[in-house]
């Protein structure tokens, strides 16, 4: 099935996708989050333009206004404690009286690194000491424990993306695993699904994560293929009809015929007599035309015709037909006239030999049956590179362009199944229509520029 | 020319329809046939056969107690004659049935009393050939039983090729036989490419059977299609 890789081609794009929007989404949030907060070093800034902004004068430190501001502002204490004496020289006026004020070396270390009274503390040296600013309680946290291994920091590029690299091969495994599951119980599905409309009869192992969907599919072929027995009954059933009718009726015609041929040829009787004896011949001929082409029309249509297809020459069968036609046609008011090349005397065709013969004495009866009056017939066989043609034309009274394109599109009230005023009659040409259709050819009929009607068979040559 | 030896040959009818029966033994009596006999079914006709020894059979192929085909073979039995099946079943495929089986002719009912005599006659002709060798043109004669042409006393011999197209030319008398049957008479199945040795062989025919030649009146052209023998008797 071709539909299969695409479908492959098209999750592992949705995975690839989807991993790189959650990649950027996390991100942004991330930038968007701490956006709000303070920035990270912040407070160890601070402490350290405290220590740079302190300046000695007569009467001891000061701040500039601005820090001052700042530092108020944030409701944050300073100290600033001698590098000599170790003692606070320096003080903001918020200072908290559990402040000690003066320090250790062990004190130092220990403020750098955690809180006094829960202060979170940070340090700013100077030449002469050390700012140390006291930010309220539960505004940060400290982590003052960051140390790595040497060799994890300068290998971090390689490592990273080594973690990346195991991290796609999982979610693909994964992904390959659950799809494979899927595809594997889509797949005896889709192929089931695809024989359907083939008409073949199909059953899928009712089992697995679709299996309702195999259910709902056995359930439909089934159907499917039921109606199509009972299609095939009703045709088989039409057609039996047809024939059974069509020999029933031989037999009481025959009579008809039998007996009103030989009036026709009684000395005993009027010429008048003999001429409606005449029309009652010609008549009965044309029933037992008309049942023979109804039988043999409902059975191509139904593919109840046995085909016997053979290497036939296609100018011998053709031949053959015209010279039929002009051994019957006693009284020569429809004089045949032969146009293929004489260097044309072989084109190779498969073809079941008596219904192409058939299909070429209808083409020539139904110009006899358009031309009461009598008409010239042209036959002629022309090959080409692919395809063989026999035309057969005459000189009669014609056809308007409304009439072929009715004749070309309108369907012929035994194939119609619809109920309209459009249906044509006349089964000769649709006889033509299935013989060539079952010979894998076509028929093309057009205005004959001898003026009067031209239908071509267009059969495919042998190879 | 005269057929009427084979209109005193013995024709047996085999027919459940008694109407049908009756049809067509007026029709053979009108054009001269009189050694008729009929039957409605198998075991009739079985009996018949004994008495009557017919010469040629006309069967119907459904019968009440049996089908014309198995009823061919048992006739076949006691004698060999031909047979021609006149019949309702107008399937193709009972028609190569009927041929497989050896049958002579099939006709399909409706049918015309011309077109079954022509069938009848055409048979007759084919089976009984021997003892009417002689075929009269406008310039010639024909002699069938020698192979030879007579004409203005003198007789000239038939090759074997010629006496085949001249049969198959003389059993479809008056009518066209195509180049492609003329060819399959002479060569076999399947003869392509012989186009241009039987226009030869024909020219050397009217050598023989017309009295010009070059403007032939018994064996003449029908261009594109082929031949048609047209015989002095009619």
């Amino acid at each position: 099935m071709k539909s299969i890789p695409r479908l492959i081609k098209r999750f592992v794009g949705v995975m690839l996708l989807s991993s790189v929007l959650l990649l950027i989404l996390n991100v942004s949030l991330f930038v968007l989050y701490t956006r709000e907060q303070m920035p990270n070093a912040h407070p160890w800034k601070m402490a350290e333009k405290v220590a740079k902004g302190l300046r000695r004068d007569a009467s001891g430190y000061r701040l500039p206004d601005t820090l001052a501001g700042q530092l108020r502002q944030s409701n944050v204490w300073a100290v600033f404690l001698d590098n000599e004496t170790m003692e606070v020289v320096w003080q903001t006026d918020n200072l908290p009286e559990t402040v000690p004020m003066s320090y250790s070396a062990s004190d130092i270390a220990g403020l750098t690194r955690r809180y006094i009274d829960g202060y979170p503390t940070f340090t700013g040296e100077s030449e002469d000491g050390l700012a140390v600013l006291g930010y309220p309680k539960d505004s940060f946290w400290k982590h003052m424990w960051p140390s790595w291994d040497y060799r994890l920091i300068s290998q971090l590029p390689k490592t990273g993306l080594s973690v990346l690299a195991v991290n796609a091969a999982l979610i693909f495994l994964i992904y390959v695993i659950a799809n494979s599951r899927l595809l594997k119980a889509v797949k005896p599905i889709a192929a089931g699904i695809q024989a359907l409309p083939a008409r073949e009869a199909v059953h899928i192992r009712e089992a697995g994560l679709l299996s309702e969907l195999a259910i709902s599919i056995n359930k439909t072929s089934d159907i499917l293929q039921t109606q199509s027995r009972q299609l095939r009954k009703k045709e088989y059933a039409r057609t039996n009809w047809i024939a059974g009718v069509s020999h029933d009726i031989r037999t009481p015609l025959s009579m008809v015929m039998g007996y009103a041929g030989q009036l026709k040829e009684d000395a005993g009787l009027s010429p008048a007599g003999r001429k409606k004896a005449d029309v009652i011949v010609r008549q009965s001929q044309r029933m037992r035309d008309l049942i023979n082409d109804l039988n043999l029309a409902s059975k191509l249509e139904y593919n109840m015709q046995p085909l016997h297809r053979r290497n036939e020459n296609l100018v011998a069968i053709v031949r053959q037909a015209a010279a039929d036609f002009i051994n019957m046609d006693i009284e020569a008011r429809y004089p045949l006239e032969w146009n293929t090349s004489e260097d044309l005397t072989m084109c190779p065709v498969k073809a079941d030999r008596d219904l192409l013969k058939r299909a070429v004495s209808n083409l020539i009866q139904n110009c006899m049956n358009h031309n009461q009056k009598g008409c010239t017939i042209f036959v002629c066989v022309a090959a080409e590179s692919r395809t063989c043609t026999v035309s057969v034309e005459d000189d009669g009274i014609g056809v308007s362009d409304e009439q072929i394109t009715r004749l070309s599109h309108s369907s012929h009230y035994m194939v119609c199944d619809e109920n309209q005023g459009e249906q044509r009659h006349g089964l000769g040409l649709l006889i033509v229509r299935q013989i060539a259709a079952v010979h894998g050819g076509s028929v093309v009929m057009e205005k004959s520029p001898r003026g009067g009607f031209s239908v071509k068979l267009i059969l495919p040559m042998r190879e | 020319m005269d057929f009427g030896y084979l209109k005193n040959k013995r024709l047996l009818l085999v027919d459940d329809e008694q109407e049908i029966l009756n049809m067509v033994i007026s029709i053979l009596n009108e054009e001269g046939f009189f050694n008729l006999a009929s039957a409605k079914n198998v075991r009739e006709a079985l009996a018949l056969a004994d008495s009557f020894r017919p010469e040629l059979a006309i069967l119907d192929v459904m019968l009440p107690d049996g089908d014309g085909f198995s009823l061919m073979e048992q006739l076949r039995q006691k004698a060999e004659y031909p047979v021609l099946f006149l019949t309702a079943r107008g399937e193709d495929e009972d028609k190569f049935k009927g041929f497989g089986l050896g049958a002579d002719d099939y006709i399909v009912k409706p049918f015309l009393p011309k077109e079954l005599i022509f069938r009848i006659m055409a048979i007759l002709r084919r089976s009984y050939k021997g003892e009417n060798p002689l075929v009269k043109l406008a310039g010639s004669e024909i002699d069938f039983g020698r192979a030879e042409v007579i004409r203005q006393g003198e007789a000239i011999p038939l090759t074997a090729k010629e006496y085949d197209i001249l049969t198959a030319l003389y059993r479809n008398a008056e009518r066209i036989v195509t180049i492609d049957s003329l060819c399959e008479a002479a060569w076999g199945e399947n003869p392509f490419g012989y186009e241009n040795s039987l226009m030869a062989h024909i020219r050397r025919i009217r050598e023989k059977i017309e009295v010009n030649p070059s403007k032939p009146v018994s064996l003449v052209t029908v261009k594109g299609l082929g031949y048609r023998l047209i015989t002095g008797g009619r």
